[in-house]
Parts: structure tokens; sequence; C-alpha cells
């Protein structure tokens, strides 16, 4: 029976040892760090993210760069800006059929907004000819106006977004030819009509090279909003907001969807330390069981159990994993993923532990367990598994920093859990949007970082752990 | 047990295991491609039948038309056989050294699989190959110089830039090298295929330059390791007696470390070396993704994208002869360096 004053005993004896190494210590603090990270994922951002991740948000800037990045260019670029709908309802007025929703911007910044995005205006009619119309409109501060959208039918509740849309480019060039006088040449004209960015030219000093090289006018801006309504109909405004979204998002910017890659990291961790800790555990007490059982079986059993073992070793794991990713249509669920490394990941600690499992068969005390007629399941529960357990616990540690690579390797490839936000996916995302040629760092770095980050900490634990446990393995 | 019959059960081993996971693979993939074969063929049926109808020659009976081609081209993919005997005729080919061809072509013009690997591996030995022996240089030389002094300020940044270097996915690192030295600095080329326009000493530069950036890329991730194993084994072996002889006699430390010590650990560094080397050979599948590097890694990508059953059963079974292959090399420079070593010592444990 182990006592609980010996165990408190080779506890502090652990703990004293373990201090010295510093290495441990910063991977223990890494690790509560990262555990306190992924417990308070919800309240660090929001709950609902992880359904939230596969839509697309249309109220955040898409692909803009975290916003303490002004500080180093100082550049000061158009933060997000909300007119939330309480507030909305203050610059609504009513005249006759027309409703004017009139919201004044003061457009201080170097660079402006992204876009413009009203969220939730519903359209009701009972008429099924007429529908309530929107048309917007931007009153600039040198006295011009500009009509972005004009006679937009609004069907059921309906999300205006102006920056992508090729018709309101096409308002907006026409709208500088009209009032500089330039002449466009058709083929630069159909590609800005496709890459123009819209809001820098509306937000700009008129003059003929506005279209190529945008400077910001700074002043008060009006963005105005008229919404007929036809007899028979009517428009609920009592939950829309007006939304100018800026040019940096958040403390890690966002993606090309408009996702907030913090909360991507935030969660991202849960899946990594999940995956990690669940494989490592499965993964060692499968190859220390493995090893044990063949040593102390032994003769044929040892030598089957030991074919068998070379020939999952020469597996080539990753090809296998992909084939397997791809046979469960795509995607590979969370378990399905520890289930696979675990199946690729015992072969080399059953070696080891078969090894030092032979070691301690020869022990005499085993030997007169054997002689005292103690059952196969007595000897290696009791006797053969605890002491291997050191060496166990240290191989956990090591093995949580491959079992978080290879899972963010197939989500990377995009074989992932698709319910889950995970750090390989944001990659793989980041790396089909082609984040690397379009120089979208804040996309590329955070991820990878907090992979190594996570690995890391593993790394730290374990070796410390091996130092400390294992002194006689200490120089293998 | 005499080294002649070591080797051949070792060889035995080694065909079964080889045999063996041909089958699982084969059992795997033909379960996989049967689903996309049965849409191609409707695909090709409707093709076919379309053109009949453009060329004014639409078959009086359609849907008899429609099933006798079905049932043609289910005779000629072979899915009017039972599961077992395709995973079977798919696994004996492929261990008979008979890969087929692929249906699409891949590196421009080539359909038959031989050929393929033989482009690709090449490329991949190129890159890896290079890139293991840079890592393998600078991990032994400064693991070496660690190990003669351990606890320095040298050994402990060392040892920190190990942990750190292993804790980096490799085709992440990939990403951030193409970000910055391709994209924002522009100092390479981002796509690593060979302008096929250069010959002579132009192409070999030019392949110089696409290798720069995957190289250190690997060699970045990997010689930290490397470093640090080395310098544990030299720790170890630095104090043992022979070595305490050796200074005693008054042999200069320059020769008792790289005369004496390395030599006693060069076994498990030459294993490693060999496995390193070995394990290169299939491509890191995501690493050469990343930097569209055209050796194996990537061709496995493709041809698992693709659903191309035979090129995914050679490149299986290439990579697990040269990895079995490699152990055998590895087991027998085991034992030529160090005499202690009983060779088979594990068969009659």
């Amino acid at each position: 029976m182990v006592r609980w004053v010996d165990l408190k005993d080779s506890l502090s004896n652990f703990w004293f040892e373990f201090k010295r190494q510093k290495t441990g210590i910063l991977g223990i603090l890494l690790l509560i760090f990262w555990i306190l990270v992924a417990i308070g994922a919800p309240y660090i951002t929001e709950p609902d993210i992880p359904e939230k991740w596969k839509t697309i948000w249309i109220e955040y800037p898409k692909t803009v760069p975290p916003t303490w990045v002004g500080v180093f260019t100082g550049v000061s670029e158009a933060p997000q800006y909300v007119v939330p709908p309480e507030e909305l309802q203050k610059y609504v007025r009513v005249e006759g059929t027309k409703i004017i929703i009139d919201v004044p911007y003061n457009m201080k910044y170097d660079v402006p907004p992204q876009d413009i995005v009203i969220m939730d205006i519903s359209g009701n009619s009972t008429n099924r000819r007429l529908k309530p119309s929107l048309t917007l409109k931007v009153l600039r501060p040198d006295g011009e106006e500009i009509t972005l959208v004009s006679g937009l039918k609004i069907k059921g509740t309906t999300d205006v977004q102006v920056a992508r849309d090729s018709s309101v480019r096409k308002a907006v060039i026409n709208w500088v030819k009209q009032k500089t006088g330039i002449q466009l040449d058709p083929t630069k004209e159909f590609q800005l009509v496709t890459t123009l960015d819209t809001l820098k030219v509306v937000f700009a000093k008129l003059s003929p090279d506005m279209l190529d090289n945008p400077q910001a006018l700074k002043g008060e801006y009006h963005i105005i909003v008229e919404i007929k309504t036809p007899k028979g109909t009517s428009v609920d405004l009592s939950n829309t907001k007006l939304i100018l979204t800026g040019r940096t998002y958040g403390y890690l910017g966002t993606d090309n969807k408009g996702r907030d890659l913090f909360a991507g990291i935030v969660w991202g961790s849960r899946v990594s330390l999940t995956i990690g800790i669940a494989t490592a555990v499965l993964t060692v007490i499968v190859g220390i069981f493995y090893g044990v059982a063949a040593a102390y079986f032994g003769g044929w059993t040892d030598e089957l159990m030991m074919r068998f073992q070379e020939f999952m070793a020469s597996i080539p794991s990753l090809p296998i994993l992909i084939l397997l990713g791809t046979y469960f249509g795509g995607h590979i669920q969370l378990w399905q993923i520890v289930l696979l490394l675990t199946v690729f990941g015992w072969v080399g600690i059953a070696r080891v532990a078969r090894s030092m499992a032979y070691q301690i068969k020869e022990q005499t005390y085993v030997e007169a367990a054997i002689a005292l007629g103690a059952g196969t399941g007595r000897i290696i529960f009791r006797h053969m598994v605890p002491q291997l357990l050191p060496y166990a616990f240290a191989q956990m540690a090591l093995n949580v920093p491959s079992a978080v690579l290879a899972e963010a390797s197939l989500s990377f490839l995009g074989l992932g859990d698709p319910t889950q936000v995970t750090w390989g996916q944001i990659l793989h995302d980041a790396q089909n949007a082609g984040a690397a040629v379009n120089g979208y760092w804040w996309w590329v770095i955070p991820p990878g970082l907090a992979i190594a980050l996570v690995a890391l900490t593993f790394v730290l634990l374990g070796t410390a752990l091996d130092r400390v446990l294992n002194p006689r393995l200490r120089r293998l | 047990m005499g080294m002649g019959k070591y080797l051949l059960i070792r060889a035995i081993n080694a065909l079964i295991v080889l045999s063996i996971v041909t089958l699982v693979v084969s059992a795997l993939f033909v379960k996989m491609a049967e689903k996309d074969l049965e849409n191609r063929i409707q695909e090709l049926v409707n093709s076919e039948y379309q053109s009949l109808l453009q060329q004014n020659k639409a078959p009086s009976d359609p849907e008899k038309w429609r099933e006798e081609r079905i049932a043609y081209y289910r005779h000629q993919f072979k899915l009017d056989r039972p599961y077992w005997w395709r995973v079977l005729y798919y696994a004996k080919r492929t261990i008979t050294l008979d890969f087929g061809n692929t249906r699409i072509p891949i590196f421009g013009t080539e359909r038959n699989v031989k050929n393929i690997i033989a482009l690709a591996l090449p490329r991949t030995i190129l890159l890896f190959t290079t890139a293991q022996i840079i890592v393998i240089i600078i991990g032994l030389l400064l693991g070496v110089k660690a190990a003669q002094m351990v606890g320095s300020l040298f050994d402990r940044a060392l040892s920190i830039l190990a942990l750190i270097t292993t804790s980096i996915p490799m085709w992440w690192f990939g990403m951030m090298m193409l970000l910055i030295f391709a994209f924002k600095l522009g100092w390479f080329p981002a796509n690593s295929m060979p302008d096929p326009n250069l010959t002579g000493l132009a192409h070999v530069l030019d392949v110089a330059k696409r290798l720069v950036l995957p190289v250190t890329t690997i060699v970045f991730v990997l010689f930290g390791g490397w470093a640090w194993v080395t310098r544990n084994i030299m720790i170890g072996t630095m104090q043992e007696d022979f070595i305490m002889a050796a200074r005693a006699k008054g042999v200069p430390e320059r020769k008792v470390i790289y005369g004496h010590a390395l030599r006693a650990a060069a076994p498990p560094i030459v294993t490693m070396t060999i496995f390193s080397l070995l394990g290169s050979l299939g491509g890191a599948i995501i690493t050469e993704s990343v930097f569209n590097w055209p050796g194996m890694g990537r061709v496995y990508w493709i041809a698992i994208q693709t659903n191309e059953i035979n090129l995914v059963m050679g490149l299986t079974f290439i990579s697990v002869a040269l990895y079995l292959i490699g152990v055998i090399i590895a087991d027998i420079s085991y034992g030529f360096l160090d005499p202690r070593v009983r060779v088979g010592a594990s068969a009659s444990m």
C-alpha cells in the first residue's frame, strides 16, 4: 500500500528538485498561462466564437492589421466606428413617406474607414410589387455629395455593404469623372471597377489623380440613408446598426472574412491543449503497457509483439494520416485525430519501455513475486508499471509538442475538425488566401507563434521532468 | 548468430512489413477512390452522350446505351470486381513494381508513375539531403563545442535555442521565410519550380537560388535538436574512463575530443544520420507544399488530392522500402562501429 506520508514525502522531494530547474518553472508558468487562456476563452472573447467562425463577419473589416500597428507606422488609420441601434434612432427623421437617417461622421484620420455597413434593416410590404427602397449618400465637408447606392429594394431583413460592390465602384468612378473631368481608358476603368478601394476615394480630396492616389479629406461628413416607403410598406429600424469598419481591428487584426484573429487564437488554444494532452497521455499509456507486456511474456509473444511494433514504426505516418483524413470524408473529428495520433505514436515508447521492463523483470523482488504465485495482472500493474512511471511522466510532457504539431499540420492541410477553431485551420485559410504573398503578416505570425509556444511549454516541462525523474537517463 | 543469417532474417522481415504496408494502403485507398471513380464514369458517359448528340448520332435507346457504356467503364476501372479482389490486385501490382500510369499528367506531360518518382525523388534528395548534411555538420560542431563547456553561457544559449527551434512547425517557418525574403524583400523566388528555359550553369544557379529558402528553413528548424542530442551524447562519453585515461596520458585536448570521444559517440550519431537522411526522402509533405518544391512530398499530396491510386501506391511503396533499407543499413553500421553491440542481441534476448 502507498502511504499518504510517503507520497507527500516523495512529492515534496520532487518539488525540491524541480524548483531548481529554471526551464521547468518557466514551463509551469507558460502552462498556467495557456490553461487560463483556454478556460477563459468565452470570457476573454465571446462565447459563440466556434459557431460564428464558420460565417462571414459582415460588420468587421476584412484583412486589416491590428490597431497597435499605427504606433509604429505613425499613420492614423480609421478605427472601427459603430453606431448602435439606440444612438441611430437619434439621427432618424421622417418626411412624409421618406425616412432619412443622417449620421454625422468626423473623419480625422489619414486613412478613411474600409466600408460602410448597414445591418438589419427589415422591410415589410403588403403590396407584392412595392418594396421599400434605400438610397445611400455621403455628404462631404467640401459640400459635394456622392450617391453610393440608389433605389436598393429592401426585402426582409437586409444588410448593406458598399466597399466591395462593383456597381458602387462604377458610381464612384462616374462621380469622379464628372467632378474632375478626367478621361479613363476602358481597360483602366475595367480594372478600377474590380479593384478600387471605394471608400478611400469617397473620403478623398477632389483632384484629377484621386483614383490612383487618393489624399484623405478630413472633416465632418454626413452618411445619409434615405428610405422610401410607398403605401403599404414599412421598415423596422429598431435593430439597425450603422458601422464604419476600420482600417485596423482588435489586438491581432482580421482575416479575409472579417473574423477577429485574436478570438480565433484564444479559442484555438483549447484544441491544441486538448489534442496535445489527450494524445500524449493515451500514447504513453499504450506504449508503456505494450512494452511491459512484451517484456513480461517474453519468448514468442515478445517476438511477435516486437515484429508488430516494427511494422507500425515503418509505416509513414503523415501520408497514412492524410489518407485516413480524406477517407473520413475530408475532415477528421477531434477524437479521431487523438485516436489516430495515438495509433501511430506509441511505437517509440513501447520500445524503450520494453527494454526498461526487461531490467525490472530481472530484479529479485519481481522474481520473488512470480515465485509466490502472484498473477500476471498484479505483477504488471503493481510491480512493473509503477517503476516506469517517472519515465512515463516525462514522456507525456515530451509527447505533447509532436501531437500539437501533428494536429496543426493536418488542419493546415484542410483535414481538421470543421466544427472547431484551430490554429492550423487559421494558417490553412491564410495559405489559401495567399497571406504570405499579400503581406498579411498578422494572419500568419500569431497562429504559428502560438503553436510554437504551446509546443515549447511542454518541451520545457518535459526536459525538466526528465532531468529530475530520470537522472540515469539524463544523458541519453 | 552469424552476420549473414541475421541479415537474411532482417531482409525477410523487411519484405513482410513492406507487403503488409502496401496491402493496408491499398485497402484504404481502393475504398477511397471508389466513389471518385463512379462519379468520373458518370461524367465520362455524360460527355460522350453530349458529343454524340452534337454529331447527330444519338443512340436510339439512350438508357440502354448509357448502361452499356457504364458497364464498359466499370470493367475498365475494375469496379465490376469485388472489393477484396481490387485490394489484392493493386497491392500485388505495386509489390511487383508495376506501378502503371496516372490518369492526369503530373509535372507537365508525365503519366508514368515510375518516371514521376524518378523525377521527384532526386529533387527531394537534393533539397532534404543538402539540408540534412548542413544540419548534421552545424549540429555536430555546435554540440561538441557545448559539451566542452557544459553550463557556460554558450551551452545554455544553445540549449534554449534548441528547445525553441524544435517547437516551431517547419512549414510555418517556411511561410515566414517566404513572407519576408520572397515577398517583402524580394531576394529569392517564391516558386521552386525551376525555369525550364535555362540550361547548363544558368540552370544550376537558378536551382541553387530556389534552394536557399527551403534549405534555410529546414536547417534552422532542425539544427538545434541535433546540436542538443550531440551535446548530451558527448557529455556522456566524456565522463567515461578511457577519456580520463587519454587525458592522463597527456593526449592533447583536441585529439581527446575529436579522436577519442567523438569516435566513441559515433554509433548513435551515425544511426541518427542514416535515419534522418532516409526519413527525409519521403519528403516533408507540407514543407514541400508550402515552397511548391516539386519533390516526393508535393507529388504525394497532389496524388492524394486527385485520387491517383497508382501514384499513391507507388510513392508509399518507395518511401517505405527506402525506410526499411535504412533500418537495415543502420543496424549493420551500428554493429560495425560499436564492437560492444552484439549483432542480433535483441533477437536472442
